[in-house]
């Protein structure tokens, strides 16, 4: 066999070999989280709210609930923000120092550790307000959502080929119908996709909203108070001595781990989409 | 892709209409609500009161275990109405930071082992022995030092694996503080602190960590809250106190600690609890401590009034819990205190 041919098949079974063992570990965490947790998993854990510590029963509700408020406040406030930004870094910005400044940041954002950034909305937000809030668990969020979906939107836009908006141009539409109706339309799978990403991202936070959005064990859904997430709620019921609360926070891990996966294969479907037109 | 202007209109409109409900939001409730933050050891009884509390008063207080330093700091910057610890503040950190101090309960903390044939209360440890035990320096659970005590139990030639606490936390304190009271040689080696370089072991995060490493483990011997212990159905050893006498861990001898303390309402109740005299006193017990600000506003009264009805209607859902509910001669110094200053 001639070095070349040997290297080659080397080479492919080094990287064969390394997939295999990312697929490994993410298989084995599924299906060990569904082997230890599903049968835990039942209509009152969607129905029933919080019971005082050792009694048996109740459910998930306030938490999921709050989760959906919490990220879908954070969605409202960040996907604005970072779509406009990545449209400005893309269609206005281009090269400019101050967008690759911008663009730098971001991707320096994208690295901060999320209880950094819990801590600053809490000294930023919760402390002058003299009260933690669901409120300020949604801007925590945000924050760590601004960047990445400034950087996605941004690369994709940048995707669209220079031949259309010149085109666009050449007919007399002003820029932001260029931007709007051919830039982003043709870009707009990609788009979604990366809201999509940048949601499944923070859905599974909780170092963020500890000292944000705090916790509460009453059904609440109220913007200027403490409110009940799944994330904090299975790491409080995780770390908890009774059973009862280890049941539900297996059952909070497998809401979580499935609506995060939902959220990737979303984005998948909608890429796959997208290059089968 | 882009939306008409009446489309734009109906957007806005229906995300304002969703955010007003928000506010709005239907399920309120007649009473006020405060919150509570700090201790996690203290979170499942203040949350069972809390749940009780609301029954019987309509008032919401939601408590929250993000731990004791935290506790102290929120409470402090005045975002929570109370904060609970269980590492207790001196008089001139009270002043300094305008709180009251009181303890709300007090805990014991367990040996537990994991020995296949040993059940609960059948293995005694003398202080000399755990402290070697935990050095390092007895390696087997068969040796003669550990025999010695335990003339009745066939113990295995198994190796003994320590098993402490990974993180920082109220409980380390205390049990390195209470080897530090019976072990001269810890005391100097180790010494005492919310995290310390244990000699030997493995480390598990919480007292959760510790609980599963011990049923996990065999051979291994750790320590948690009495309330772990309990629910987790582990194998506790008795244990030597202050007078030497051999104790088991009990509502009694737990309570006991907290009456034979003594308590000084004009130090904020500063009080460490370990290795207290008695002769029928568990010797490694700690008490959990509320702090409230001292300013007159109708939160932190509410929040002194949370406690009031804990003491008299909380006893039997806290030792339901693990807990131990405090001796009644000590409300009674608390009654005083709040009293005193104002609430």
């Amino acid at each position: 066999m001639s070095k070349r041919r040997f290297l080659n098949y080397l080479g492919l079974t080094v990287s064969t070999l390394s997939a295999l063992i990312g697929l490994f570990f993410l298989f084995w965490i599924i299906i060990s989280l569904i082997y230890k947790g599903f049968h835990y998993l039942n209509w009152n854990v969607f129905t029933q709210n919080a019971v005082a510590p050792g009694d048996n029963g109740g459910g998930l509700k306030f938490a999921i609930l709050g989760q959906l408020e919490v990220v879908g406040i954070a969605s409202l406030i960040g996907i604005p923000i970072g779509l406009l930004a990545g449209i400005y870094l893309s269609e206005y910005g281009k090269d400019s120092f101050t967008s690759n400044v911008i663009r730098n940041i971001c991707d320096a954002m994208t690295s901060i550790p999320s209880i950094i950034i819990g801590i600053f909305i809490y000294a930023l937000l919760v402390v002058p307000m003299g009260n933690f809030s669901a409120l300020a668990g949604s801007v925590a969020l945000s924050i760590l959502m601004i960047p990445i979906v400034i950087s996605s939107v941004d690369n994709i836009l940048r995707l669209v080929p220079n031949e259309l908006r010149e085109a666009a141009y050449a007919l007399g539409a002003p820029k932001y119908v260029v931007i709007f109706k051919v830039v982003v339309k043709e870009a707009i799978v990609g788009i979604i996709s990366a809201i999509l990403i940048a949601i499944s991202r923070v859905l599974g936070e909780t170092a963020p909203l500890l000292f944000t959005s705090f916790n509460s064990n009453f059904e609440s859904y109220k913007l200027n108070k403490p409110i009940g997430t799944l994330t904090v709620t299975m790491y409080d019921y995780a770390m908890g001595p009774y059973d009862n609360w280890h049941h539900l926070a297996w059952a909070a891990a497998i809401i979580l781990t499935f609506s995060v996966l939902l959220f990737n294969i979303a984005s998948r479907l909608f890429s796959y989409w997208r290059f089968s037109h | 892709m882009v939306l008409t202007q009446s489309k734009w209109v109906r957007a806005v409109a229906f995300f304002a209409v969703c955010i007003a409900l928000l506010f709005s939001a239907k399920i309120s409730y007649a009473g006020g609500s405060i919150n509570g933050a700090g201790s996690t050891f203290a979170y499942p009884v203040y949350t069972k009161w809390a749940f009780e509390y609301e029954k019987a008063t309509g008032n919401r207080v939601n408590y929250q275990g993000v731990g004791s330093g935290a506790g102290i700091r929120q409470v402090s910057q005045r975002v929570v109405a109370f904060g609970g610890t269980d590492k207790c503040l001196t008089k001139e950190e009270l002043g300094k930071r305008n709180l009251i101090q009181f303890p709300s309960m007090v805990g014991g903390i367990v040996i537990v082992v994991h020995i296949p044939g040993i059940k609960n209360n059948q293995l005694k440890l003398s202080n000399a022995v755990i402290s070697k035990i935990f050095m390092g320096k007895i390696k087997y659970w068969d040796d003669p030092q550990i025999e010695k005590d335990n003339s009745g139990l066939k113990l295995p030639h198994l190796g003994i694996v320590i098993v402490h606490r990974a993180d920082g936390s109220g409980t380390n304190w205390n049990i390195t503080y209470w080897l530090s009271q019976i072990s001269r040689q810890w005391n100097q080696k180790v010494h005492y602190g919310l995290s310390v370089n244990w000699p030997t072991g493995v480390g598990g995060k919480g007292n959760m960590g510790v609980a599963s490493y011990v049923k996990q483990i065999k051979g291994s011997i750790g320590y948690v809250e009495y309330a772990f212990w309990l629910q987790n159905h582990l194998t506790n050893v008795d244990l030597q106190n202050k007078e030497g006498k051999w104790v088991a861990p009990t509502v009694a001898t737990i309570r006991e600690a907290a009456a034979k303390a003594n308590w000084q309402p004009s130090k904020g109740f500063y009080q460490v609890l370990v290795n207290q005299n008695g002769a029928k006193t568990w010797p490694i017990v700690s008490g959990t401590f509320v702090l409230i600000p001292k300013e007159k506003s109708p939160k932190y009264k509410q929040a002194a009034e949370f406690f009031k009805w804990g003491f008299n209607h909380g006893d039997k859902a806290a030792e339901k819990l693990g807990y131990i509910p405090l001796p009644r001669s000590t409300k009674k110094l608390i009654f005083n205190y709040l009293r005193e200053n104002g609430f």
